[in-house]
Parts: C-alpha cells; structure tokens; sequence
C-alpha cells in the first residue's frame, strides 16, 4: 500500500494504531524521492539515512516532508540553490523547522528552488531545471519548485515553501496542489535565507487545505529571534477548518479577470478564465456572495515595476553578506576584493547579478526617491485598496497566472497584450502581508490550473474555511501528478 | 536617464561583480523596461504625497528587545565546519589593511 499519496490525518491514524511504522514511511517517502528526481530534478539533497521516528499525539509525527533549500538545517547542505552556498552546512535549524522537528516531522530532502527565490521558472537552481510532474517539458514556477513537484508527485504530503511574490501560490497551481502563506509574521523568519524581508513569507505546499492548516499550526508561532512574529497561540487552523460558508462574500477584480481585457490571448488562457467564471458560480452555488469590483488600472499597471524595485532593493542589501570569507567556498586571489569579486562573479547566475544591479541602481541617494521611495508609495496605495476591499468582503477571489504551466521552451509560450497583470497580482498578498491561498480548480490540456483567495491580514482562518469549502466542491482534492505514478 | 554601458560596469563594480557584455546587454535592457514601467509610476495622481510603506504590517507595534544575545552553546567544530581557512579554532582571514 501507498501511504505518501494520502492526507496527514488518514497517514497519522494508520502510525498510530499500527497499521504502518515511521520507518516504513521514510522509506517508501526516500524510493519514490529518488524516481521523481531521475525524471523532475526536484531535490538538492536526498536525505538517504533518514529514520522514522516515535509516533505521538502530534498528527505530523513520524511522517515524512521536504524542506525548500532556502531553509536553515542543522547539519544538512543548505544552498538556496546557488553556487555561492554549495557546501553551506548550517550550524542551526530555522525556527520553523525546530518547531516541525518538535512536532516529529522527519526531513527526508532538501528541494530545489530558483536560485535565493529570485525567480518564477524553477529553471535557475544551480543543480539544474526543475521539470513539471504533470508534463515534462513544461516548467513547475517558482521559486519553490522542488517542493511543488515532490508532494505534487506523492513523494511526502507536505513540503515547506517561501513566499516574496508568489513563490508558493504559483507553483502550487502549476502543479496541481495547494499553496498556503499565512499572514507575515504567523510563522518566524529566523533561518530562512532573506531574500527581500518585507515581502518574505513563510508557509507550506500539501495537497488539501486540511494538510495546509495542519502543517502551518505546527510551524507557526511567535519567536523572540524574530521581532516581526506575533503570537498567534490563540488561532488553531485545523481545528477551526469549517465548510460552512454561506453568507461570506467574495470579490473579484474585473480588471484581472474579464477577458475582453486580453483580446489577442492564448486558447489556454482563455479556457482559464472561463474556467475562473466556472468556480464562482460554484461559490455562489454553495451560499456565498460574488461581486465583480474595479481597481485603478494604473495602480495594478504598476504592479510588476514596483515588486521588481522593492524585491530587487532589499536582495542587494540582504546578500551583501555573501563575500565567500565567512563562509561559502573561498577562492584564491591576491587580496580580500578580488576574492570577493571572483567568488560573486563565478557564483552568482546571471539572473542574481542583474537584479543586485538593478537593487543598487534604486537605493543610490539620486535615484531612491523617483524609484524605491515611489515604489514604496505605490505599494501602500495598493495595499489600501485591499484593504478598503475587505471592509465589504471577507476574501478576493483570482484566478492564478495565465493559464496552465508554462512550457520550458520559452518561444512555445504565446506572449499577449496586459498578460503581465495577471501573472504578478498575487504580489499585492506579499504587498499587505495578507493571508492567501491557491488551490487547483480544474484542468486546461491535462495540466492543472488554480484559483487563488487572499484575505485580510490575521483572518487566516476565513481564508482557509473558503477555500476548504471550495475544495470539497470540486475533485482536485489529494490529487498525484500522473508523470510520476 | 540615458543608461550606458559603462555605467552599468561602475554599478557592478560597487557590488564587486563582473559581467560579460552579454549579462551587461541584458542589464542595460532591463534598466530602460524598469525606467518606462517608473514613468507610470510618476504619472499617479499625487503619489509625492503618499507616505512610503516599508513594512507590510506597518500598523504592527514592534517591542524593542534588550541589546543582549544569549547564544545557544554552538559547539565550536559545528561553527568552523563552513569555514574553508582555519587554525585550531582560529579563522585565517585575508588581509585587509595594504
């Protein structure tokens, strides 16, 4: 029998009376990490001596995950998929990992992830590009691509994700799973490699929104080592979960969503949309409330512009830190900058140096205030618009990205007028630090697509009661990629 | 703002990075989408007048924490184990001063 490709509290109940041991688990979770990474290269390091552990009360004992490489683990390589960190072995374990490791989660394997975060293709991991479950020459997002495609393939139920634009909630839709951040804060940043620290969100990829809750109740939590946590004892997201939901109202934003705004679209993105038209008349169906609201078009215009300075600008202050003298591989030069420099330039992609350009360029004295300083204005107008969107309504409801995965052989993606506003709206959740989750809502050419609902910050649990709702609705639920059955 | 070849270069230089023409292209591309997408940003009705929002939960009241650190005990092989240089438990560091 299989037992990775089934829900937390079904694996937890079967440790508990018998039926199955940890160590059976870890094995069966460890065989099936080694096929996926011979067909999707979904892992920096499998942990091949991992043991089962003692089953308690906590539903998450003795059960197998994965962990995103960007990570701190106690004596395991953490690269964040760079060169400049490929033998990085941390000397402490990230807040939310020694909080999973109470709760007896074993950690079989450290998955890839595009380069720090900095990306959305899951092509940029220095160990290689990351293929899709479902359809191998398509690509999974990013950047936690690796955790995506390992639960979306059966390997564990769950894996934890990081979040700075929508580097959770996008792969979950390519791969046919669920993708929760909760509200910033709820979990602690401490030991996770900083990529941009007021958008950066910690959360978790599984394959129902049951697991979801299940696994950030066990990784949430306030933390004296970060000062941006908050003590959430009082919200228990499992126990909360509930499908009654009549009454809620939902919103969409017509700007986003209607397709006369994408004349010359793809037949794949047209589909996703019209499945997105299908979903809310399933909510409605189940007693909620959907209205169709409008945004300032020049502010969702601004959007990607304003993602990319602030993201940008924080990553080049955060990574000044990775000079290769405390520690990374060191390289030999003649004097301390031409090391740094040969160790910045051999390590770092393309992709990481051109957005640390770009980082410096819009924090130099001249140039911060027409670029970051207006970034940052944008960023609030945006913000307040949700926000006075949540004074009607408890959620916005939007489908994620254009369509399906996106294939790996960029000239085979259809480019086509305002696609970007749908491809970077989920940034407004990292903007406001909004509670948000995807789940997958259908299929367009046998590839999985989603649907996103993001609501007010510290409401996590009317996120999840919707999208738990949702889910019950439709047949995604639990569902295996079939590239790797 | 014209964005130039060379000044792409001076850029790279602070951050101590060196770039192919091919990587200084593609920077100097992304500058002038970065520079047109701005422009949009500009045009906002009254955005001067806009307080800049730094922190997503900016309405969070934060509680400084006493200046002390209390370690953990990490043991030392632990500490040095990333540490490619090093001399019983001292670090060899590059020298600094000319």
């Amino acid at each position: 029998m299989e037992y990775m490709s089934k829900g937390i509290k079904e694996i937890h109940d079967d440790l508990k009376s018998g039926k199955v041991t940890s160590e059976e688990l870890v094995n069966e979770s460890l065989k099936k990490a080694h096929k996926v990474q011979d067909k999707c290269n979904a892992f920096v390091t499998i942990i091949d001596d991992a043991k089962g552990v003692d089953v308690t009360d906590s539903l998450l004992s003795g059960i197998p995950c994965g962990i995103k490489d960007n990570y701190s683990t106690k004596g395991i390589l953490s690269t964040g998929s760079s060169n400049t960190l490929k033998d990085y072995i941390p000397f402490f374990d990230a807040t939310a990992i020694t909080n999973l490791k109470n709760n007896g989660a074993v950690i079989i394997g450290k998955c890839t992830m595009d380069e720090f975060g900095m990306g959305g293709t899951g092509t940029t991991a220095h160990t290689g590009v990351q293929k899709n479950p479902w359809d191998l020459s398509r690509m999974c997002a990013g950047s936690s691509s690796g955790s995506a495609a390992s639960v979306a393939s059966g390997v564990y139920p769950y894996a934890t994700g990081s979040d700075t634009g929508d580097s959770i909630r996008k792969p979950a839709a390519y791969c046919g799973i669920v993708g929760y951040k909760p509200t910033y804060g709820m979990i602690s940043r401490y030991g996770l490699f900083a990529f941009a620290s007021s958008l950066d969100h910690l959360g978790c990829l599984t394959r129902s929104v049951e697991d979801a809750a299940i696994v950030v109740d066990a990784m949430k939590g306030i933390d004296k080592k970060d000062m941006t946590s908050w003590d959430s004892s009082n919200i228990h997201l499992y126990e909360s979960l509930s499908s009654d939901v009549k009454g809620k109202k939902l919103c969409y934003i017509k700007e986003i969503c209607d397709p006369g705004n994408y004349p010359d679209a793809s037949e794949e993105t047209k589909q996703h949309l019209d499945n997105f038209y299908k979903t809310i008349e399933l909510c409605k169906k189940i007693g909620m409330e959907v209205s169709e609201v409008s945004i300032d078009k020049k502010l969702l215009d601004a959007l990607g512009s304003v993602y990319n300075i602030i993201s940008c600008a924080e990553a080049t202050s955060n990574m000044s830190n990775l000079t290769g003298i405390i520690f990374g591989p060191r390289v030999n030069a003649d004097n301390y900058e031409d090391m740094m420099k040969k160790y910045r330039t051999e390590g770092f992609s393309s992709l990481i140096k051109r957005r640390f350009i770009i980082g410096s360029y819009v924090l130099q004295a001249q140039n911060k205030d027409r670029y970051f300083n207006n970034a940052q204005r944008v960023r609030r107008l945006l913000v307040d618009a949700w926000k006075d969107l949540y004074k009607e309504y408890d959620a916005v409801i939007l489908p994620v990205g254009s369509g399906p995965a996106k294939y790996l052989d960029d000239s085979k993606n259809k480019k086509f007028t305002n696609s970007n506003i749908l491809e970077e709206h989920l940034q407004i959740g990292n903007f406001g630090g909004f509670p948000s989750i995807t789940i997958p809502n259908g299929f367009i050419n046998n590839l999985p697509v989603g649907v996103n609902i993001t609501g007010n910050c510290y409401d996590d649990i009317n996120v999840l009661n919707i999208a738990y709702a949702l889910e019950s609705e439709m047949n995604y639920k639990g569902q295996i990629a079939k590239e790797v059955k | 703002m014209v964005f130039t070849e060379e000044l792409v270069d001076v850029l790279a230089d602070k951050l101590l990075i060196g770039l192919t023409r091919e990587e200084n292209k593609m920077v100097l591309e992304e500058f002038e989408s970065i520079d047109s997408d701005n422009k949009k940003v500009c045009e906002i009705d009254n955005i001067e007048n806009v307080e800049p929002m730094t922190h997503c939960l900016d309405d969070f009241v934060y509680e400084l924490r006493d200046d002390e650190y209390k370690g953990d005990n990490e043991d030392i092989d632990d500490l040095l184990s990333n540490c490619d240089d090093y001399i019983d438990t001292e670090i060899k560091v590059p020298k600094v001063v000319k």
